[in-house]
């Protein structure tokens, strides 16, 4: 691909682009056209010939222009090189303004072929057929070449090409080819059984678009391209499929100029149809042509553009067309007994398939390592290197001897108060070094943790503690919501025991800890996961990683997520120090970036989002850092936004590990490594599985989907979890023995779609996938393309019941717009992306996305949204503004206005930040709000103490006063 | 293979260089359309192509699996071009590549007062002008593509003076303005325009090639004399061969070369340089 630099010439008077301006760019005329190679009879020469044709063209039987060009042949039929250049010959596109061509290949043996080749406007495939019989000799004097009627034309763009056909843009114009067959299928009904499997099989690919392109030369109107819709479910009875297929074929619709040539389509020749080329060049960008032989079966050829799909995906669906042809054509009790087939029924694969499939997603064995509990590894650790620092915050430095010994000492109180081998222990606490001695404590003991965010609200915490069955919460908090029967004790209340310590329980299968996930719908519930899990983890990970005494790590995350088990572990074990990080400074990114140049810190581990922030910060500073890897988890990663990044930290000197991963099957899942090559290709790949994890991804009914197809991610191998604590129910729905693999997998309800050499796809969720109007939709796909749209910086789409009745039902999307942006333009451009059942009926524009604690959408809180179209003119920019400045302006009025710029213009003096939806990055954008106000930079932490616009005015005003006093500028 | 699926249009491919750049295309996949007037022309001194010539090139293209439309027409008829060109798209449908190769060396052998107003305009009319019509001729359709590459075959005359060879001379450097011009014309259209400057060609038998030994005749010395003082000036002490042109030439018009437009490429042995 070339770079313009200067713009081309303009359509300007005398320039080359104003002569030319008539000539529109073709680039595909031999779509348009269709050949022929006819044998000429033995004996007839070339000289022969044109005396027909004169004769022909006397009596008007062919046109006057026809021309016949000679070709002498320096090899005879039979060569090779005769055989290319025939091929050459008949695959020729006409000129632009499409004739008739007419050439003779006169061999060095004497025998002649005529190669015709037209545009379908010049003639249809019975005049091909006549001018072959009347220059061979062989038609009456009656018959006439007539031009075909008015044709529809070939030329309208391609509709998007198929998703699970994993094709790449760049290889737009390659083709390949794959054989099918034979199949047999009695020759009557060919085009609509072969229409019944084509359209069975997109039905079974999830494919959003079912239409078909269809060429049936054995139907009466062979040379119409048409476009049939042949609507399939997974209930549709196989039985009636031919005969809807044939309906189908009846009333099928011409493909025209404003209707995009469908991405699948089939040909069905017959079998007068020697010779016969009804297609240059693909119709279709996945084109199934089907040959009938005499022996009464089909032979079938899939041609593909490669940018619509991958050679592996081709080679794939070959398979999969051949059997369901089979199948459909084959009479429904043979291949069913006595009941009746629905479509869903069908088997896609055979056994060697899907057990290939499965190998994809379990890459390599899992390293051998013995089973042993976390706190033995780190007993190792602490063993190797007692003198080396382990741990460390603002205040305190712990080495691996003193941690070990400062947990042994808390472990001995800690049993003291019951906690031992089968116990639960609450462990809610503020990140610093206090938390993690307590958590290795409370492993001591044999016992496992369940960390609780002190930040939950008391109701969180009750019910956590309850459904748990906690007796012993060690806690910072004054107030641990009181509960029957369980002891809260602060951590420091159990350092001076003089208790002899428990004997060290080492069982690998005993649980370590139980954090706590909340679904979409339902209560959150614990997760029990045992040591030997992570020890899987850190097998899985510590070489490829390269983890060892030199890496510094910070613990970012609440204990109560799952990503802090990966953080405090993953460098514990691995002889690292691990740096807590305060949760104000976790809060703020400029804080944060300084800690992380202060503590020189080699790995990270991160959400995509909280990365973003701390991105920005470094790209605007000079300061450089000690990263040697970040780790993204918790949410899906855009890489597009890593281009930034990777221009100031090359990725040989920073790696970047993009892992997918789920509570349930111990903090990750996949791993993948993105350097610029993937942020190129825009991919949404999350990797290969872990060593010793392994995946798969399966359809409703539990069976394995073809590459590219999307379904269920299920996850086995060595991650997963041991059960959700007290739901036995639950646990035997997400928990299930695979019959398949013969293992224990989780169902993760992730939608995921594999593709060639085992990289899993993450598509979202699959509680995402909605039904409107009868059409399935990606919640996810269309929030995709909201973000892609570079004036909107969130946006969350949701679907809408209406008032119970399916008419009712709808999408509403909401997005936080830049200053630029508007719903309407927004809206214009959604309308240009996505199909019309995927455009949300609403979209209104909101100052923030209203998060629950676990980082999802909280639905509850997104207001009523803006009518349409009334509402299309709404602006996301701050009405506030416009209003004019009050001459007397207090600091008062100047906070309320960022408050209102932020989140949004009805917001009053005394609304509370996290009642309107605020979260970390709001916190962030109102603080930008206020310097752009002239305001002095604002501490996050102040935003968080002083809730209300009130409120912080209020505050700044005391700062301004106190500073004032100081002579401080 | 450099050139398969596209067909090329080379004028003055009865014979030498246009033969050799024929035979090569072929061998690379191209289908070709040989244009040449195959007939002498008043005022040029020496006999040019004939239909025989034409025709064996044809053959030879054949052995090497082209499709081949042969056909005679002088460069100097816009309408006898146009014809060519019309009977090409209708045989092949497209024209990809279009090879300014017909030419004359003589009449030549005069100091520029002395040359007559019919010999300057048959030097003109051939060795510039010919060019500007086939260009004119291919491309409408190659605009229709949006692809297309055109190479001027001029000469080292092109770049530098000879004596006693105004016309010819001013003709050469005349056919790179051209190529300048044109590239710039015609770049929004995807259409590459280059020009191809060969040094002194060595004579090859199965080519039949003519215009070394009328530049010695023109300059009233024999042939073998004139490839002495030619290889005398050769900073690479060899004169070009016709494959050295094919091969150039053959790079320019395939996509290899899909950024290289509005050049000037020398086959000299260095020769200009000095
Ligand atoms: N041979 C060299 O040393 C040399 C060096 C530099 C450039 N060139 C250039 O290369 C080109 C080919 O040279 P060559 O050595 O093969 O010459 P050549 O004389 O052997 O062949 C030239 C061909 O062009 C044809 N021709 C001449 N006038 C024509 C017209 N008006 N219309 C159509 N066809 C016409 C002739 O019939 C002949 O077949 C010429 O443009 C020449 O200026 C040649």
């Amino acid at each position: 691909m070339s770079t313009r630099i200067s713009p081309p010439p303009t359509a300007g008077p005398g320039s080359a682009a104003a002569f030319f301006a008539g000539t529109t760019f073709d680039a595909r005329p031999a779509r348009a056209c269709h050949g022929l190679v006819r044998r000429m009879p033995e004996g007839l020469t070339a000289d022969r010939i044109a005396e027909r044709l004169a004769a022909a063209q006397e009596s008007g039987a062919l046109p006057a222009d026809l021309r016949l060009w000679v070709e002498d042949v320096a090899t005879a039929a039979a060569d090779p090189a005769s055989e290319a250049l025939r091929v050459r010959e008949a695959s020729r596109a006409t000129r632009h303004d499409g004739r008739l061509r007419a050439v003779l290949l006169s061999y060095a043996d004497g025998v002649v072929d005529l190669v015709l080749v037209a545009h379908r406007r010049a003639a249809d495939s019975a005049g091909l057929d006549l001018v072959g019989r009347i220059l061979a000799g062989a038609a009456d004097d009656t018959e006439r070449l007539t031009l075909p009627g008015d044709l529809p034309r070939h030329t309208a763009a391609d509709a998007a090409p198929p998703a699970w056909g994993m094709g790449d843009p760049r290889r737009t114009g390659v083709t390949g080819a794959v054989r099918i067959g034979p199949v047999a299928i009695a020759p009557q009904s060919a085009a609509p059984v072969l229409l019944a499997a084509t359209a069975l099989l997109l039905a079974r690919y999830a494919d959003r678009d079912r239409t078909v392109g269809l060429l049936a030369v054995d139907r009466a109107d062979r040379d119409r391209f048409a476009a049939v819709d042949l609507p399939v479910d997974d209930g549709t009875p196989l039985v009636d499929l031919v005969r809807h297929a044939e309906n189908a074929l009846a009333s099928a619709a011409p493909v025209s100029a404003d209707r995009p040539v469908p991405a699948v389509g089939i040909v069905v020749l017959s079998e007068q149809d020697e010779g016969y080329r009804p297609f240059l060049e693909l119709p279709f960008p996945v084109t199934f042509t089907w040959d009938p032989r005499r022996d009464g079966t089909h032979v079938g050829r899939l041609d593909y553009d490669e940018a619509a799909l991958h050679p592996e995906a081709a080679e794939q669906l070959a398979r999969h067309v051949g059997r369901l042809t089979a199948l459909v054509g084959a009479k429904p009790d043979d291949a069913f007994g006595d009941r009746t087939p629905v479509s869903g029924d069908v088997e896609l694969m055979t056994d060697e398939e899907r057990a290939a499939l499965l190998d994809l997603g379990r890459p390599q064995p899992a390293p051998l390592r013995p089973a042993t509990t976390v706190h033995a590894a780190f007993a190792r650790r602490a063993a190797e290197r007692p003198g080396a620092t382990a741990l460390s915050d603002a205040t305190r430095e712990l080495t691996y001897a003193q941690l070990d010994e400062a947990a042994t000492r808390m472990s001995a109180a800690l049993a003291e108060r019951g906690a031992g081998p089968g116990t639960f222990v609450g462990v809610c606490m503020d990140r610093d070094t206090d938390l993690v001695v307590t958590l290795l404590a409370v492993l001591k003991t044999g016992a496992a943790y369940v960390p609780m965010d002190p930040r939950y609200p008391v109701e969180r915490l009750r019910y956590t503690t309850e459904d748990a069955g906690l007796r012993l919460v060690v806690t910072t908090l004054d107030e641990f919501p009181a509960a029957d029967g369980v002891t809260a004790v602060h951590p420091g209340a159990l350092t001076g025991s003089t208790a002899a310590t428990p004997a060290p329980a080492d069982d690998p299968d005993a649980p370590a800890y139980v954090i706590y996930t909340s679904g979409s719908t339902g209560k959150p519930k614990g997760v029990v996961v045992p040591h030997r899990n992570v020890g899987a983890l850190m097998a899985a990970t510590t070489e490829d990683m390269r983890l060892g005494p030199d890496d510094v790590w910070t613990l970012f995350h609440s204990s109560s997520f799952d990503f802090s088990v990966w953080e405090i572990w993953g460098c514990l074990l691995t002889g690292g120090h691990l740096v807590v990080v305060p949760y104000w400074v976790s809060r703020s990114p400029e804080e944060f970036h300084a800690l992380l140049v202060q503590r020189r810190v080699t790995v990270l581990s991160q959400t995509p989002s909280a990365f973003a922030s701390l991105r920005d910060v470094h790209l605007n500073q000079q300061q450089s850092l000690a990263l040697r890897l970040v780790v993204f988890g918790g949410e899906p990663l855009d890489v597009r936004s890593l281009e930034l990044w990777f221009r100031r930290e090359p990725h040989d000197r920073c790696r970047l590990v993009n892992m997918f991963g789920i509570t349930e099957t111990t903090v990750h899942v996949t791993t993948s490594t993105v350097t610029p090559v993937e942020v190129a290709a825009g991919s949404r790949s999350v990797g290969t599985a872990l060593p010793g994890w392994t995946l798969s991804v399966r359809d409703a009914r539990g069976r394995v989907q073809p590459l590219g197809v999307p379904g269920e991610i299920y996850v086995g191998g060595a991650g997963v979890a041991d059960r959700y604590l007290n739901r036995p129910e639950l646990t035997a729905e997400r928990f299930v023995d695979d019959r398949l693999t013969g293992e224990r997998a989780y169902r993760s309800g992730d939608l995921g779609r594999l593709r060639p050499g085992g990289r899993l796809d993450h598509l979202g969720r699959i509680d995402d996938q909605v039904k409107v109007r009868g059409f399935r939709i990606e919640l996810g796909e269309i929030r995709s393309v909201l973000l892609d749209d570079p004036t909107v910086s969130a946006g969350a789409v949701v679907l809408n019941q209406g008032d119970g009745d399916a008419a009712g039902v709808r999408l509403d999307a909401y997005v936080v717009l830049r200053p630029s942006g508007s719903v309407a333009e927004v809206r214009r451009r959604l309308r240009e992306v996505l199909p019309e059942h995927m455009v949300p009926a609403t979209l209104t524009a909101v100052p923030g996305i209203p998060l629950t604690v676990n980082g999802k959408v909280d639905r509850a809180k997104l207001p009523e949204p803006d009518q349409l179209p009334a509402a299309e003119a709404a602006t996301g920019a701050a009405p506030a503004a416009e209003e004019g400045a009050p001459a007397q302006e207090g600091l008062a009025d100047v906070v309320l206005r960022a408050w209102r710029a932020t989140l949004g213009p009805e917001v009053g003096p005394d609304d509370d930040f996290f009642d309107l939806g605020g979260n970390s990055l709001l916190a962030v954008r109102l603080s930008a709000a206020l310097r752009r106000e002239g305001l002095q930079s604002v501490p996050l932490r102040d935003l968080y103490l002083q809730p209300t616009a009130a409120r912080l005015a209020e505050h700044l005003t005391a700062r301004q006063a106190a500073e004032a006093g100081t002579g401080r500028p | 293979m450099r050139l398969s699926q596209k067909t090329a249009l080379v004028t003055g491919a009865a014979r030498g260089l246009g033969r050799a750049c024929a035979l090569r295309f072929a061998e690379e996949g191209a289908d070709l359309v040989l244009l040449d007037v195959a007939a002498d022309i008043a005022d040029v001194p020496y006999p040019l192509g004939t239909p025989d010539q034409l025709e064996a090139t044809a053959r030879l293209c054949r052995e090497r699996g082209a499709s081949v439309l042969a056909a005679r027409a002088d460069v100097r008829q816009q309408k006898d071009v146009d014809a060519v060109v019309a009977d090409a798209l209708d045989r092949f449908g497209r024209i990809d590549v279009l090879v300014n190769n017909a030419g004359i060396a003589a009449p030549s052998g005069k100091a520029v007062h002395e040359i007559t107003e019919d010999e300057w305009g048959v030097m003109l009319d051939v060795d510039l002008s010919g060019a500007w019509r086939t260009i004119k001729a291919v491309v409408p359709s190659m605009a229709k593509q949006r692809s297309g590459s055109i190479v001027n075959i001029s000469s080292t005359a092109g770049l530098v003076g000879y004596r006693y060879f105004a016309g010819y001379v001013a003709a050469k450097h005349g056919l790179i303005g051209l190529t300048r011009a044109a590239a710039l014309d015609y770049a929004a259209l995807q259409i590459r325009v280059n020009a191809l400057c060969p040094g002194q060609v060595r004579e090859e038998p199965t080519l039949e090639g003519r215009m070394l030994s009328e530049v010695a005749r023109s300059l009233g010395v024999a042939p073998e004399d004139q490839e002495t003082a030619f290889l005398e000036s050769q900073p690479m002490n060899a004169l070009v061969n016709p494959e050295d042109v094919s091969s150039a030439a053959l790079w320019l018009a395939s996509d290899d070369a899909r950024q290289v437009t509005g050049s000037v490429v020398t086959v000299d042995g260095g020769f200009s340089t000095r």
